[in-house]
């Protein structure tokens, strides 16, 4: 990679992923049958449903919202939305600021719990004086297994903030016309309302019927003549914010109950056990049936489907509690808002009905078929002795006890699979140096972030002491630094750096006199949610302009030592790191390890590639191999590299049973594994192969004339 | 269904909704997509209707211990992680797994064998499963020309679990629009493997002799003293050490083996003759001078016959691989001096390039003199002596101080790493052992252990905890 050029940050481009199809599927019209996951169904639910403008910031389970909008720029034209691809959540709640002037629908997203945090001051200030045009929050709700942020709920901001907060049912319909009714409900209680939806829903299959998207009254295609009448009662400021807080509880949330029950938010299922009740969020809903039909009794027990958490209504719950026995409530996560609330509700008013929930479900952890299976089998006994469990009992028991045993058999824990960077990836050379650099200085304290580079805390790098939030990592060495002889070292993304790092970071720092390290991984995307544009990319979405460049930036915040550095040389990435660590100069020190994001290199050279081949160009092929005559497997290469395509095999010599590395067909020829070998003096094993392919008469005439001396020469 | 990122389940997932919808079948599926690219492992479940009906039912998107029908994976150890999880059950489920194995970074960062244990899965797999599609399907797609996901599909189709024809699938795959002609012709390898119509030719992992000449008379005296099933590895050792010295050495190797328990025999010579091979920058030009080098090459690269190729060695020798070729004395002067290393990046496809390395693996008449070569005779004859004292002792003993020998490989640091670990370990166990402060049996536990925990970690940890336990 050292010698194959690279396009410069300033002219990384978006490395075409496609959306089509998707893009296809938010023209549908009136009639059509929409079929897809369930983000895109909100997306489409949006466009129908008349929104003015959209924005967010990227993160899974939601990250598809905006980037299918992103590459639907024709149709957002067409019917006036705009789209703002945010710098960070709490720019994408302030965006919403737009409804509370003006009576204009509009849909902001991000990944949860993280990004309503971050959020968390505009939401407040949103929350305050209201809206009167619809505004809606997608949240993807990151919990449970595949999730890689903490584990807290988004309710408590539902609750704190008196946001509405729909969690619906994980079925396309139920989903898109939720989104619907969550513009209506916002307009009719003045409110800004959020929609969770775990990472199965986001996922999830299935079809509804479109309607046609709905091109907004007021837009950038029909603007306003004049801005809103000045009225301080739309300022989060006081004296008016003491009128908001009545506001939302005298007349908001009454008014949100109401609307609640005029449109059927909630779902009734019957069942014929009228004695009994169950108390669902809508999300979970599935697994719930799931578990009821495994002990036979779906259908059986009456059961109340909450599509919208926040607020819960009161007539509803205790008419539907009133005269039964026994209510399971089924909330995931802690703390158990909705039972807490459900069990202050009736007791106010006096209703006996037995309340279970967390006593039989695990108050934390992610509800699986198999949790829910278990709660439910302990409500039902406790609760209603009178249904014969015994057969599917003894079938779940026995499933345990089979898995039990086929645990024996495998005789304990598989190696894991944690997350590691790609083939070719250009940050793992930056830890490969860090690694050398603790040969020589011992081991130092490492402050990590979000991102792909987090995943150096994993095999085999394990680097890294802590993590705390997104463009965090500067700012939480701040009060470790002063307490270290060794200076610290904090990683962060380009994405980061944008998102929060700029200011958390760097100015806290420099205001403070920081002596500290910062090592900014620059490769122009944010693409552990799938390479979007950041302002250091070549340009937006829409121009090549490139808005904002690091290096110039903290030249601008007064940052001295300050060096740029392509990545995938592991001896000067040392080299500035042994500096870094070392030199006299006080204050705070950046390397801007600058190298491509290999993936959106592979996608923009890939094509490029092949039809030079096409065409019959001369094109040199380079990858890395590994002799394995002189190859002894002892895997120093891959301690410090870990990259996928540097994998092992069994060893091809007779008299050695150690396995050696090999370098498999998916190395994109980037070098590093040569470039350890080399800094670390590991072993003269690596090889670089440079195939010529459509190669011209010279390349054949040298080829021939090498191989002919070399053929003589040769031994053995 | 479980996959590693890369492997394209996303798009099999899309193949078998958009087969089953197409005829009729009510589907539902949902997936965690996981984090990583290329190293994470990515879960799906699908739940498909049995015949087709009115709709709105409501599907899970959890799979359930013990109500799994069938379950695909892309990978063993991923097949593995589905029965460890309990969805594969004997009563219920039938598992359509690839045997290949693609190795998690525990196991392969691990400084010897670190792969979990392969038959252990697979009778896992035979005992936790009601039937079983198992074969390569790694191996299948490379030989279709496709990717893994179609041939998955098509075993998938081919097991005949699911209520919907081939043609629907194919159909799919037609539908998706992408390398249509190699998923198909991946998805009708995966069902005919699947049926059983196709075989699958194992691919043979194959050990390389090395080619020696003149070595007739050494194989002959081979066989008249040593046990007929240790002959394969002494005689490779005989060829191995006439190509890396002389007949002389080879003979030397022969010498050393006299006297060894004919039940150790085995292991012993396979350790000594890697032992006596020893890497030093000789052995490494010799072994990227080989005629054989430049072919074995262009196959791994998949050069094409007549894409002329170039081949550059990344080398890095300092004082101790210069001393190791120096005359004792002349080495430990230039050893005592500060430590340097030079970068040297040599293209061994050009003439010059390849003469200079030529060069150096033509000093082998010159080992015998060098620094090095004395320093490990020596070791050699002090490993080879305590195998001996050990014998008497108890052969289990023996067996492990020639094991042991395992730690001593590699180059520069590593070389010096495990040899520091052997030394520790023979003057902290073997020592007292052979002195008759250990019980022979004890003492065999306590050198495999301190082997076992020397490969365990790079920074020593794991020895001197076992070290110092065997000292208490």
């Amino acid at each position: 990679m050292l010698d194959q050029p690279q396009v410069p940050v300033s002219q990384r481009t978006n490395p075409e992923r496609s959306f089509k199809e998707e893009v296809r599927a938010l023209r549908l019209g009136e009639g059509d049958v929409f079929r897809g996951e369930g983000i895109l169904a909100v997306t489409k639910a949006i466009l129908q449903a008349g929104v003015s403008y959209v924005g967010g910031y990227q993160g899974a389970p939601v990250s598809h919202l905006v980037d299918v909008l992103v590459e639907s720029q024709d149709l957002l034209d067409e019917l006036g939305v705009h789209l703002e691809t945010c710098t960070n959540e709490s720019s994408a709640a302030a965006l919403l600021g737009a409804s509370i002037n003006y009576p204009i629908r509009g849909c902001v997203t991000w990944k949860s719990i993280v990004g309503t945090n971050v959020a968390a001051d505009a939401l407040s200030n949103l929350a305050s004086p209201g809206v009167i045009g619809g505004a809606l929050i997608v949240v993807g709700e990151d919990y449970g297994e595949g999730a890689s942020v903490i584990q807290e709920r988004t309710q408590a901001y539902a609750l704190k903030s008196s946001v509405w907060l729909m969690d619906p049912r994980p079925a396309l319909p139920t989903i898109v016309n939720c989104t619907e009714k969550a513009f209506e409900l916002s307009e009719a209680t003045n409110t800004p309302v959020m929609m969770e939806l775990r990472i199965r829903a986001c996922h999830v299959t299935g079809e509804f019927v479109a309607k046609d998207n709905k091109p907004p009254a007021i837009s950038r295609n029909a603007r306003l003549a004049q801005p809103a009448l000045h009225n301080y009662d739309r300022i989060s400021h006081p004296p008016s914010t003491y009128a908001h807080e009545k506001l939302k509880v005298d007349v908001r949330q009454p008014a949100a109950e109401r609307f609640i029950v005029e449109h059927g938010l909630n779902e009734f299922f019957a069942g014929d056990r009228s004695d009994l009740g169950i108390i669902v969020q809508g999300g979970i809903t599935n697994v719930l049936m799931r578990g009821l039909d495994r002990l036979e009794v779906e259908g059986r027990i009456p059961t109340l489907v909450l599509n919208v958490t926040h607020p819960l209504v009161g007539d509803q719950i205790a008419d539907f509690c009133k005269g039964k026995r026994a209510v399971l409530i089924v909330e995931e996560g802690a703390p158990d808002y909705i039972e807490q609330a459900i069990h202050a509700l009736l007791r106010k008013r006096d209703i006996g009905t037995k309340i279970y929930g967390k006593d039989v479900l695990p108050m934390a952890g992610e509800y699986t078929a198999e949790v829910v299976t278990e709660g439910l089998l302990k409500f039902l006994t406790l609760s209603a002795n009178d249904i014969d469990l015994s057969g599917p009992r003894a079938r779940f028991e026995a499933a345990k006890a089979g898995r039990a045993e086929a645990q024996k058999l495998l005789g304990g824990p598989l190696p894991l699979r944690p997350p590691g960077f790609c083939v070719g990836c250009p940050e793992r050379p930056v830890f490969s140096a860090i690694k050398l650099l603790e040969r020589e200085v011992g081991k130092v304290h490492i402050s990590s972030d979000i991102g792909c580079h987090s995943f150096a805390t994993l095999a085999p790098f394990n680097l890294g002491n802590s993590i705390l939030g997104f463009g965090m990592s500067l700012a939480a060495a701040g009060a470790v630094a002063p307490v270290m002889q060794k200076r610290t070292i904090s990683v962060m993304g380009d994405g980061g750096f944008w998102h929060n790092g700029l200011l958390s970071g760097v100015a806290s720092s420099m205001f403070n006199r920081g002596d500290r390290v910062l090592v900014i991984m620059q490769n122009g995307y944010t693409s552990a949610t799938g390479a979007q544009f950041i302002p250091n990319t070549s340009g937006n979405r829409r121009d090549g302009e490139t808005t904002s460049d690091i290096a110039a930036t903290l030249k601008a915040m007064g940052v001295k030592w300050l060096r740029t550095i392509r990545t995938y040389n592991v001896a000067t990435m040392l080299g500035s790191l042994r500096e870094a660590m070392n030199t006299k100069e006080p204050g705070l020190k950046v390397i801007v390890a600058d190298g491509e994001c290999q993936l959106a290199r592979q996608r923009r050279v890939r094509p490029q590639i092949a039809a030079q081949l096409k065409r019959g160009e001369r094109v040199v092929r380079t990858r890395y191999g590994v002799d394995d005559e002189v190859c002894t497997g002892d895997h120093s290469c891959i301690r410090l590299s870990g990259c996928p395509s540097l994998v092992v095999k069994p060893s091809p010599d007779p008299l050695r049973t150690d396995p050696v590395a090999s370098v498999n067909n998916g190395c994109v020829g980037c070098g590093l594994c040569g470039e350890v070998a080399d800094a670390a003096v590991l072993c003269p094993s690596f090889y670089k192969a440079d195939i010529v392919q459509n190669a011209t008469w010279w390349d054949r005439l040298v080829w021939r004339l090498r191989s002919t001396v070399i053929g003589a020469l040769a031994h053995g | 269904m479980g996959a590693l990122g890369g492997d394209g389940g996303g798009v099999l997932c899309d193949w078998i909704v958009a087969a089953a919808h197409s005829h009729g079948l009510g589907v539902q599926a949902t997936q965690i997509p996981g984090v990583a690219q290329r190293t994470g492992a990515t879960t799906y479940y699908l739940e498909v209707m049995p015949a087709a009906g009115p709709r709105a039912s409501v599907l899970a998107l959890n799979p359930a211990i013990g109500e799994v029908d069938v379950a695909l994976a892309t990978e063993l150890l991923e097949a593995g992680r589905m029965i460890f999880n309990g969805f594969v059950t004997p009563d219920r489920t039938t598992l359509i797994a690839s045997t290949h194995r693609v190795l998690a970074i525990s196991e392969r960062a691990a400084m010897g064998d670190g792969s979990f244990d392969v038959g252990r899965l697979l009778r896992a797999v035979q005992e936790r499963s009601k039937a079983q599609i198992l074969f390569d399907m790694d191996q299948a797609a490379e030989e279709s020309g496709g990717v893994i996901n179609a041939v998955l599909l098509g075993a998938l189709a081919g097991s005949g679990r699911l209520p919907i024809p081939d043609t629907a699938f194919e159909a799919a795959i037609r539908e998706g629009g992408k390398a249509v002609d190699t998923n198909l012709a991946a998805f009708a390898f995966g069902r005919g493997h699947a049926r059983g119509e196709l075989d699958q030719a194992v691919r043979e992992h194959r050990k390389r002799q090395t080619a020696a000449q003149g070595v007739e008379d050494l194989i002959e005296r081979a066989r008249n003293s040593f046990p007929a099933s240790s002959l394969d590895i002494v005689e490779e050792g005989i060829r191995r050490l006439r190509v890396y010295q002389d007949g002389k050495y080879a003979a030397l190797y022969l010498d050393r083996l006299e006297g060894i328990d004919p039940l150790l025999v085995r292991e012993v010579a396979r350790h000594l003759a890697v032992r006596m091979s020893f890497e030093d920058v000789i052995r490494v030009a010799q072994a990227k001078t080989s005629r054989e080098r430049l072919e074995r090459v262009r196959t791994e690269v998949r050069a094409k016959l007549h894409e002329p190729l170039e081949i550059t060695e990344h080398f890095k020798p300092g004082n101790e691989e210069i001393a190791a070729i120096l005359p004792p004395a002349a080495a430990r002067w230039l050893m005592a001096r500060r430590k340097f290393n030079v970068s040297m990046h040599v293209r061994s496809t050009t003439i010059w390039g390849f003469a200079r390395l030529r060069f150096l693996a033509s000093l082998r008449w010159w080992r015998p003199h060098t620094y090095r070569y004395i320093e490990e005779q020596a070791e050699i004859e002090r490993w080879l002596a305590s195998i001996k004292a050990a014998q008497s002792l108890s052969p289990d003993l023996a067996r492990e101080i020639a094991e042991l020998a395992r730690l001593v490989k590699g180059y520069g640091d590593t070389y010096a790493r495990g040899l520091g670990n052997y030394r520790r370990i023979s003057a902290e166990v073997i020592a007292p052992a052979l002195a008759g402060k250990m019980v022979p049996r004890v003492a065999a536990d306590a050198v495999a252990n301190a082997r076992v925990a020397a490969l365990a970690d790079p920074d020593g940890e794991s020895l001197s905890r076992t070290l110092a336990a065997i000292a208490a």
